[in-house]
């Protein structure tokens, strides 16, 4: 016998195999492969081994007299020896003992974005993805619900650096994606793994030099016709006899149609909705019966200056013709865009080196007016083997964007006005300037897309530089010590102007410029060193390491008034006449890890176990610097044991289990600890000395400092399993978790008393999740030529918000116009942003009911009950409605999401599909408060409130009776009419592509040739009556700072408990697309 | 390693920077700040709205007096329309906003005291002059809490827990603190904006009226008028033009007791410290863009009705109302009221075809936002001129700001306070010289409204015509001929020459005559205009606004507050 030495390898990653089974047939010899791969056993020629591994197909060997065996193990169809990386190292799938969630990148990259967050919606079970149509907007991402009332955003680790922002990555440029979900794969991130951590590893140069280009191009398109199915400006006039006579009826008045708008009978449009204005009181002239000829609208008289550097544009003599057909302001801000991507790569590797060079340009046009999103991306990553046992490398990345959003959802914004500047006014005036509200009786919208066409100037640009350098050395065979540092630099600077208004009921006056800019840095040093030896059956992996890392945000930004002329060509800060005022800002924190300890260990292939612990410090916290953060985990491949060997239809099944404790900090403002004075300008400075015209510096408390707060635990129990059956055709890994948030981290509403300086973080709250992840993948082939590949994801998380703080059971956010009551309650026992109001009962179907209600409650039953309106649910069943009778509405969050990617092959043809739904998630449409309600101030309304609202005539109606005042029985508190469902099923994606012929390619020097045809948001399925049921959060992405608080608002906060609240979404849009994928 | 943890706050003053004389005065300024109610940025503090707590008291004062609609369309800050109807309850966030602007000014007022008591480099007379100003301020602050909720807790600069039960009586502090201001203030101040010795008696004097201590507040109120200074050292004494103490040319005179200062175009390019409250109260579609609330009642109006002799209709006003144009379109003809009216009308309402300061005849309908739901008038002493718009408007923002002073004491205030205290004791003439002084100023020709010269050109002068018949008279001698007739008398006079300026509803409150007097402006109003139509005073509950449910919720362990709500609610 001699002593063969052999090295196993997968012929998929030509990674050495590590603890398969070598077995010399027809004997009990055999060995275990190493870390390395290699066994040594003593055959002779003429030995046949059988060489084992799970996940690979076995293969028999027969030896032969070369004593070096290289053996290369050809992979089954499936995913379990995919290297996936984890936190601070890598695992094959298979021995995976906690809930890691691997996205399949391709089927990401199909979507038309330039956001990998948006990518990810549907793509891996237990994410939650809520997009917007407005790019560039990061979307709400969440992993396993909720875990805090502040700041949800997941920890995003790429290449081992973390960092919370990647919204600007090329989505080319990503290899892989992990999704960290429980503690036992994520607590090592400590501090700030609580939100969970998606791990993003970028593409590395492979193989002999190659260059790809991937490019496409496609139109998108706003939803078209009605979308808030308004009225049109007869029917407008309609709609007020109606309530006009409505409200005769129930105050037992004679109706009084006169207007100034439709005249005396109020049943004509005018044929101009202002001419001049009244010469004393500049109050402007009621248009009825302003006809053509008629001498006030005779065009020399017109004087309207736009650009009006001083003064009020009351005296403006404006001539607006009316518009009688209507204006369909939502398709005055919205239209179709283009969308484009290029991506060049060009990459390759050999023994001592790999390189990979890419270039992206990205260019996507907003369907609204001057939204838009513009990048260049550029990355290099490269690794040199200066010896066998030495790397280096480096992952770089550098991002310059250009991407003007609005805030959507907000009352102000050109959506928020679309549904409610009136359509009888148009565009603009006889003259070309903007029309608009400024006469009688057109409310106080402004002009929607004046407000868009207003922004056009403003600029700004962010640069990014993102990635890291590392060496890694291996010694004594089992050892590596690896050093990275990482990190980030980045500067944004914007500037916008505000142009007076002239056309609106209500104008802003004054004209104003702005500059702001912030940059910052951040860095991560990691060291770690790890051993991995397989002795035996025992295959144990050991790291420990340490991590600083440091932060620092610094913000810059001034303001002036009094331009005299509005040129972007001229106007800057120092060219205005006004008094600049100006801000900056500096935070910086920081955050140090001792201890970073990981523990792999495998016995047998059969049992597995994993444990973690961190330890943690941050200077966001004083007396209880640092924190611990222990997690352990344990799996069983059961499919191992004897009694599973049998059953052939399971290849392999693993049972897992596993339970730690994850951190955050996201929440707490660096110096929370502290109390603190400022000065402030606008509430600390006073004009002591009676000059009318300036202030005298002031101070203030402006933060109330805890010194004692410290880390929120995350606890967090998961158990599941992950499975592959049917000859490797199905797998299914499926999760149940509870998470357990104590010491939550939350700046609870203090007693009045104490004042309104800012609120320090306290380890107040609690809060519960329960879920369940399930993801299923199938391999079909249906038949030689036609495949299918299918993969659903499957999500729910149940929310429970267990406490707030001491005594207090709620906190509200978010009133609308329901001032003084709030639409969003999170109260013990509800989940984070749920509605709240009164619930809708039907309406008052007659004087005798609301009689009989009085009488049965001895008194009021109802506040301004009357026929035809509302009639709101005794919830607490004390006989009369009032403020105790308020309850939870419905719940912004879904019973589940789910997404389903198929894929088909036929010959060259390929066929991909994506849907996505989410189920149970309601939505509270506010737009109808403002549309479905005659006496919601004047603007446009919708034909609900015309057609179906409640009349002697039409009880079974939607809306309740139309009238000239508002109450609590109709409009002014917030009920349950706004709650809808917001369930859908979207076709998410389609492509079909075809593959060219690679032999006819390799004639003209082309790898592969792929075109396809795509398809984004091709069809909702829905019952939600707005534009589309998909709805984020109120803000934009953008960062601001609040000085007067001295800390940085960050909408994604916003969203965390203010979400589902429809007042104008930026909804996703319908997308056609060609591309080209070309590789050399 | 531990250094590389530690880490200084950046950007803001530590505790130990303010302990020091600079600190204590910002702090103090600081203090005065807050009388506005303002964090900045359209914002009172806490968050609400600037109105929520705005420092005249427009809505809790005025709008829920009957001094004034809630105006603006129906649907436009509903929160308001529950307080003008008596259906308030204590979720109404308003409420909530108005007691964290009060509470907020009383901290800065106890860290002013702290502050001084650790300050090192300063002498015991600079701090207890600091002391007195915060203690003055203070008493101010829960003076307005006290009169809007009754039950309030009480936090001071010894405070640890701020968790208090509201169910001691806080009357001895607030009189603790404005004896203390008024035994150690200086009579003349270096800046007018500070108060002095004579603003903390007028205030000490009017805590003694509310708890109707009348002998020890005669003998104030008559201190006061015969010895007292503003904190210029002018003699306290009526301005010859009623109008002086609505205009930032002529604030800070001899009629000003206690004052809160405002100042335009500050240099923020925002109006949070020019009359941010006020900002919705200017005349809608008219130069001044927005909002068009605060919309004076057809009962204020006809209340200015005189009788051939000019004397107020003390009862039955309404029988000769005032007309107006309700209900008729700007372009129709109306035809102005052509009776006997007090001339204070012109300076408080703003109505149809009367001059509307300089920024012409008031064109009725067109400036207003939905007459059916909040009537025809405007509101005119929280307005600015337009010959000084430049200088005391502010137009950084989406409504209007301005300079003018909010008044909180001024003169004419006080001698009403003080005749009410001669009725009530039945000394001397009743008060009857007092009420005359006020209606005398009243009557001078000099301070009434005039036509324009042209009305085309508003700025262009006044001609020697009153734009109304101006009858109004001074009580004859002996006119008070018991304590019923005296008090009726300035209970009026104090509707008159105090309307507006929020402060109709505490007098009614605390008169024990608010569910009579509202009911009948819910009835002649009600008639009308909608907003009121079948609201109701529901007296033993009304008199006093609820705890605000968001504080009794704050204030609690889970399952008791140290809050007890106000009876009824």
């Amino acid at each position: 016998q001699t002593k063969y030495k052999g090295r196993v390898i997968g012929s998929d990653d030509k990674q050495p195999v590590i603890g398969a089974s070598v077995r010399v047939k027809g004997t009990t010899t055999g060995a275990v492969t190493d870390v390395n791969g290699n066994f040594t056993l003593s055959l002779k020629a003429g030995d046949v081994i059988s060489i084992s591994y799970i996940g690979y197909i076995t293969t028999d060997i027969t030896v032969g007299s070369d004593t070096n065996l290289n053996i290369s193990l050809k992979a089954g169809n499936n995913s379990l020896n995919e290297v996936v990386v984890t936190g601070y190292g890598s695992q094959r799938k298979k021995d995976l003992v906690g809930a890691v969630a691997v996205v399949n990148v391709a089927a990401l990259n199909r979507q038309p974005t330039g956001s990998v967050e948006n990518q990810l919606q549907g793509q891996a079970a237990g994410v939650t993805v809520v997009a917007s149509g407005q790019p560039g907007e990061a979307p709400a991402v969440k992993i396993r619900g909720a875990n805090t009332f502040g700041n949800n955003q997941p920890l995003y680790v790429v290449d081992g650096v973390p960092t919370t922002n990647v919204n600007d990555f090329n989505p080319n440029d990503i290899e892989s994606m992990q999704v960290l979900k429980d503690a036992s794969s994520a607590s090592i991130y400590g501090a700030r793994a609580s939100n969970g951590v998606i791990i993003v590893t970028t593409k590395k140069g492979k193989g002999k030099t190659n260059i790809s280009y991937d490019a496409y191009y496609g139109t998108q398109q706003p939803k078209g016709g009605n979308v808030y199915d308004l009225l049109n400006p007869t029917e407008m006039m309609s709609l007020r006899t109606l309530a006009i006579q409505n409200t005769a009826r129930l105050k037992g008045t004679s109706a009084d149609l006169g207007s100034n708008l439709y005249g005396p009978n109020g049943n004509v449009l005018p044929d101009y909705i202002n001419a001049g204005f009244d010469p004393e009181t500049k109050a402007p002239n009621g248009p009825f019966g302003i006809h053509d000829g008629d001498p006030a609208v005779d065009p020399a008289k017109y004087n309207v200056n736009p650009f009006y550097t001083s003064g009020d544009p009351s005296g403006f003599y404006r001539i607006t013709r009316a518009n009688k057909a209507g204006t369909d302001w939502y398709h005055q801000i919205f239209s179709s865009a283009p969308i484009q991507s290029h991506n060049l790569n060009v990459n390759g590797s050999t023994d001592k080196a790999s390189y990979l060079f890419s270039v992206n340009y990205f260019n996507q046009q907003g369907t609204l007016l001057n939204t838009y999103l513009k990048r260049y991306t550029v990355r290099a990553n490269t690794s040199y083997n200066l010896t066998d046992h030495i790397r280096v490398g480096e992952n770089i990345s550098y991002a310059v964007s250009e991407n003007p959003q609005i805030n959507q959802n907000d009352e102000g914004s050109s959506i928020g006005m679309s549904f409610r500047e009136q359509p009888i006014i148009p565009v603009r005036d006889i003259m070309g300037n903007f029309a608009g509200s400024n006469t009688a009786n057109l409310g106080n919208a402004r002009n929607p897309r004046a407000i868009a066409e207003r922004t056009k100037n403003n600029y700004g640009i962010t640069n990014r530089l993102f990635g890291n350098v590392f060496a890694e050395v291996d010694f004594l065979k089992y050892f590596t010590i690896r050093t990275q540092f990482g990190g980030e630099y980045y500067s944004n600077y914007n500037h916008s102007f505000t142009y007076p208004e002239y056309e609106n009921s209500e104008n802003n006056v004054t004209n104003s410029y702005s500059e702001n800019s912030y940059n910052g840095y951040s860095y991560t040093w990691t060291n770690t060193l790890t051993y991995h030896q397989v002795i035996g059956k025992h295959d144990i992996k050991v790291l420990v390491g340490n991590e600083a890392v440091k932060n620092r945000y610094q913000a810059l930004g001034a303001t002036n008034t009094g331009y005299f002329i509005f040129d972007p060509n001229y106007t800057s800060i120092s060219s205005g006449t006004g008094t600049p005022t100006a801000y900056s800002f500096l935070q910086r924190d920081r955050l140090y890890s001792p201890l970073i300890a990981r523990l792999d260990y495998t016995l047998n292939d059969k049992y597995l176990l994993n444990a973690t612990i961190r330890r943690d410090g941050s200077t966001r916290f004083l007396n209880e610097v640092y924190g611990w953060f222990p997690a352990v985990s344990a799996g069983w491949r059961i499919s191992q044991e004897g009694f599973f060997k049998n059953i052939s239809w399971i290849n392999d099944l693993k049972i897992r289990a596993g339970y730690g404790v994850m951190g955050n900090q996201n929440n707490v403002d660096p110096p929370n600890a502290f109390t603190t004075f400022a000065g402030n300008r606008t509430n600390s400075y006073y004009d002591i000395g009676g000059t009318s015209s300036s202030t005298v510096a002031g101070f203030a408390q402006n933060r109330i400092g805890n010194p004692d707060a410290k880390w929120e635990s995350d606890k967090n129990f998961n158990i599941g399993f992950d499975g592959t059956f049917f000859n490797q055709k199905l797998e299914i890994s499926a999760d149940y978790y509870k998470k357990s948030i104590t010491d939550l981290l939350y700046n609870p509403n203090l007693p009045g008393t104490q004042g309104t300086a800012r609120v320090p973080y306290s380890n107040v709250g609690a809060m519960d999740n329960t879920g369940v992840d399930v993801a299923i993948t199938t391999h079909q082939n249906l038949s030689s030529e036609l495949k299918m590949n299918a993969t659903l994801t499957f999500t729910t998380y149940h929310n429970v918000i267990k406490k707030v703080t001491l005594g207090q059971p709620y906190f509200e956010v978010n009133s609308g116009r329901f001032n003084g009551s709030y639409i969003i309650r999170n109260q013990v026992g509800g989940p984070v942003g749920g509605f709240f109001g009164y619930k809708t009962d039907g309406f008052w179907n007659s004087q005798a009911d609301i009689d009989a209600a009085n009488q049965k409650a001895g008194g009021t039953y109802q506040a301004d009950a009357a026929v035809g309106r509302f009639k709101y649910a005794d919830v607490n069943g004390d006989g009369k409605v009032d403020a105790g009778d308020r309850t939870l509405l419905g719940n912004p969050n879904p019973k589940f999401t789910g997404g389903l990617n198929l894929d088909f092959s036929y010959k060259r043809f390929d066929l991909n599909m994506f849907w996505y739904g989410s189920y149970g998630n309601k939505i509270w449409n506010d737009t109808k408060w403002w549309t479905d309600f005659y006496t919601n101030f004047l603007g446009a309304k919708s034909k609900t409130a015309l057609y179906d609202s409640w009349t002697p005539t039409h009880m079974d109606a939607k809306a309740p009776i139309q009238e000239i005042d508002g109450s609590f029985s109709t409009s002014t508190v917030p009920n349950s009419y706004y709650v809808e469902n917001g369930s859908y099923l979207r076709l998410r994606n389609v492509q079909i592509g075809y593959t060219f012929d690679p032999q006819i390619l390799k004639s003209i020097g082309v790898q592969k040739l792929r075109v396809y045809l795509s398809g984004a948001n091709l069809l909702t399925i829905t019952k939600y009556s707005g534009v589309d049921p998909e709805i984020v959060g109120s803000g934009s992405g953008n960062q601001a700072v609040d000085v007067n608080a001295g800390v940085i608002n960050n909408s994604a906060t916003n969203s965390s408990t203010n979400f589902g609240v429809d007042r104008g979404n930026y909804s996703p849009v319908r997308t056609y697309l060609l591309g080209l994928q070309v590789k050399f | 390693k531990k250094a590389y943890l530690q880490q200084p706050v950046l950007g803001a003053l530590p505790s130990a920077a303010i302990n020091t004389a600079a600190g204590v005065d910002g702090l103090l300024i600081g203090a005065y700040s807050a009388l506005d109610g303002q964090q900045g940025t359209n914002t009172a503090f806490g968050g609400g709205g600037p109105w929520e707590a705005a420092a005249d008291n427009w809505v809790y004062g005025s709008v829920a007096g009957g001094d004034a609609h809630k105006g603006s369309s129906g649907t436009d800050q509903p929160a308001i329309n529950s307080i003008a109807r008596f259906s308030v309850d204590a979720s109404n966030g308003f409420l909530n906003s108005k007691w964290k602007a009060d509470y907020e000014g009383i901290t800065r007022c106890n860290n002013v005291i702290k502050a001084s008591a650790a300050a090192k480099d300063m002498t015991d007379v600079a701090k207890t002059q600091a002391v007195a100003q915060a203690r003055f301020l203070r008493g101010h602050y829960y003076f307005d809490l006290k009169k809007m909720f009754n039950n309030v807790p009480y936090v001071d600069e010894t405070t640890t827990n701020f968790v208090q039960s509201n169910t001691t009586d806080i009357w001895p502090k607030i009189e603790d603190d404005f004896k203390f201001a008024y035994a150690n203030l200086p009579e003349i101040q270096a800046q007018i904006g500070r108060v002095n010795k004579w603003a903390a008696a007028a205030y000490l004097a009017k805590s003694y009226l509310y708890e109707k201590k009348y002998t020890e507040a005669d003998a104030l109120f008559t201190t006061v008028i015969t010895t007292g200074k503003n904190s210029a050292g002018v003699a306290y004494d009526l301005t010859a033009n009623y109008f002086d103490n609505f205009n930032a040319a002529t604030k800070n005179n001899k009629e000003t007791v206690f004052a809160v200062q405002q100042a335009a175009n500050d240099g923020t390019n925002t109006i949070s410290e020019a009359n941010n409250g006020d900002m919705l109260n200017y005349p809608y579609n008219s130069p001044f863009g927005c909002c068009g609330f605060f919309q004076p009642t057809l009962d204020l109006a006809n209340s200015f009705r005189t009788d051939a002799t000019g004397l107020p209709y003390l009862d039955d006003y309404n029988s000769h109302p005032v007309a107006n144009d309700q209900g008729i379109a700007s372009t129709s003809p109306f035809t102005l009221d052509a009776g006997n009216l007090d001339p204070r009308l012109d300076w408080t309402v703003g109505r149809r075809g009367i001059p509307f300061l300089d920024w012409g005849n008031h064109p009725g309908q067109g400036w207003i936002r939905e007459q059916s739901s909040a009537g025809p008038y405007s509101a005119k002493k929280n307005v600015y001129f337009q010959a000084t718009k430049g200088t005391y408007g502010d137009s950084h923002s989406w409504a209007p700001g301005n300079a003018n002073q909010i008044n909180i004491i001024r003169f004419a205030d006080v001698l009403l306070m003080a005749a009410e205290v001669k009725a009530q004791l039945g000394t001397g003439d009743l008060g009857l010289a007092y009420v005359n002084r006020v209606r005398a100023r009243a009557a001078n020709p000099a301070g009434f409204v005039y036509t324009y010269k042209n009305a085309a050109n508003p700025t262009g002068g006044y001609t020697t015509t009153p734009a109304a018949k101006y009858v109004v008279s001074q009580y004859p001698g002996g006119y008070f001929s018991g304590k019923a007739l005296a008090l009726r008398a300035i209970y009026f006079e104090r509707k008159l020459e105090l309307a507006m300026e929020g402060h109709r509803f505490f007098d009614i409150s605390r008169w024990g005559i608010a569910q009579q007097s509202l009911a009948t402006y819910f009835n002649v109003d009600g008639k009308v205009i909608t907003d009121v139509k079948g609201a109701s005073f529901t007296p033993n509950k009304n008199e006093y606004y609820p705890i605000p449910q968001a504080q009794i919720d704050l204030e609690s362990d889970g399952k008791t507050s140290a809050l007890k709500q106000n009876p009824g609610y």
